[in-house]
């Protein structure tokens, strides 16, 4: 099982700080569409991620018990 | 004046020797809006040697909430940021060397900036101008400190060229309709976090203490109590354009900007994005009507009424401005609700 973490205007779309999912053997840029499918969730592939408090690439791979964070990148100054 | 800064040369990370390296230091700061009137204020008073500021918009009521620079009288004078920035920093101190440019941060004015500055720091509400300002910064070798807020979410992440990822090692694209302080608020509080971490940065790189530069990317969420703190080793794309080994410095040429025209015989400017991609008007409209915008669309297309002038957002992204010929201030509206 993964936790999902998510910031900023995400948590609001999703509706909650976390989601607990199966993610392990997919790649990052797998499990963005699959949750932009799922929560209409705007430009996943902009989106930053990382895993278990480290810079993902799209293509990563997920393992079980990793712990993704998906922060969007804000632009207000 | 050396009594003035007793108290920062006392500090350990900085002592005497670093303050004479802040002394003889230029930082450039790119906008005057929340971040840049915080982020000048603090070096102001650190006695940085030279400060340069640059802003292409004027003072506006909706700006006082958390723009610390400016005053009433500046909003009732609609005085130029720049211009009500420099006033006031050179108020501050008087042995700071500031200028002052009203005008847009464009890629060509940058490169033509950079020169002679040691430090950068971005203070702009768009990432058209970030990434402009990160393939000056590889081009040039200067570091700089990305940061950005909306809400009660801020972000920031040092850049040091041959070092660090840049920051399009990070986004490999310019993100259209990033969240902004127009359509998702902002508190004061996120602005001074955000400020912090970019002037304290900027501190150790003006003293040239490298070491104590952090290497992590912060994000964090004041009122949802979350503060994280990224690693960032993996994250440099060999492949990357603008740090990469072959590097083009794609965010310099005028093909990947946002264009603007002023329509033949019309008082209207139409912005066409520098990415193509589809735009959810739906999901802004919802923003901007909560806002108090003043909103009417159809499938293809959102009108948006605006102090003075009038916006209709297509859904590819391209806008049309209706109300000014001014190229400067429709982009900064634009960019205002569009990131």
């Amino acid at each position: 099982m993964n936790k999902v973490l998510f910031f900023a205007h995400l948590r609001d779309a999703v509706g909650s700080e976390f989601l607990s999912l199966d993610a392990s053997g997919k790649t990052v840029a797998e499990l963005k569409a699959d949750l932009a499918a799922t929560y209409e969730l705007p430009r996943m592939e902009t989106v930053m991620t990382a895993i278990n408090e480290e810079f993902a690439s799209n293509d990563e791979v997920i393992g079980d018990g990793d712990e993704i964070a998906f922060i969007p990148p804000v632009s207000g100054g | 004046m050396n009594e003035r800064y007793s108290r920062q040369i006392l500090f350990p990370g900085i002592g005497k020797e670093g303050q004479a390296k802040i002394s003889s230091k230029h930082v450039l700061i790119i906008g005057a809006g929340a971040l840049g009137s915080g982020s000048s204020e603090i070096l102001a008073r650190a006695g940085v040697g030279k400060i340069t500021i640059i802003d292409r918009d004027y003072v506006e009521a909706s700006n006082l909430q958390r723009q610390q620079l400016y005053t009433e009288e500046d909003v009732v004078e609609k005085l130029p940021k720049a211009a009500a920035a420099e006033k006031r920093l050179r108020a501050i101190n008087s042995d700071v060397e500031v200028r002052a440019i009203i005008g847009d941060a464009t890629p060509e004015l940058l490169e033509e900036l950079a020169a002679g500055v040691d430090v950068m720091i971005d203070a702009t509400d768009n990432f058209e101008t970030r990434m402009a300002m990160n393939d000056v910064a590889q081009k040039y070798n200067l570091p700089w400190i990305y940061g950005a807020c909306v809400g009660s979410f801020g972000m920031t992440f040092s850049i040091i060229p041959g070092k660090t990822p840049c920051l399009n090692c990070l986004l490999r694209a310019i993100p259209l309709q990033g969240m902004t302080c127009d359509t998702g608020g902002i508190i004061s509080p996120t602005v001074q976090m955000v400020i912090a971490h970019q002037t304290a940065e900027a501190l150790k790189m003006l003293a040239e203490d490298w070491e104590a530069v952090r290497t992590s990317f912060v994000s964090f969420d004041l009122w949802r109590n979350q503060y994280t703190s990224l690693k960032m080793s993996k994250a440099k794309f060999a492949g990357c354009l603008s740090c990469g080994e072959e590097r083009t410095y794609p965010y310099l040429d005028h093909e990947n900007m946002t264009k603007t025209t002023v329509l033949c015989g019309r008082d209207t400017v139409q912005i066409r994005p520098s990415a193509a991609g589809k735009i959810s008007l739906e999901r802004l409209a919802g923003q901007l009507s909560s806002l108090g915008y003043a909103v009417k669309g159809n499938p293809y297309l959102l009108s948006v009424e605006m102090e003075a002038e009038r916006m209709v957002i297509f859904q590819d992204g391209r806008a049309l401005i209706h109300g000014t010929k001014d190229l400067t201030h429709a982009k900064s509206i634009y960019q205002r609700i569009l990131g």
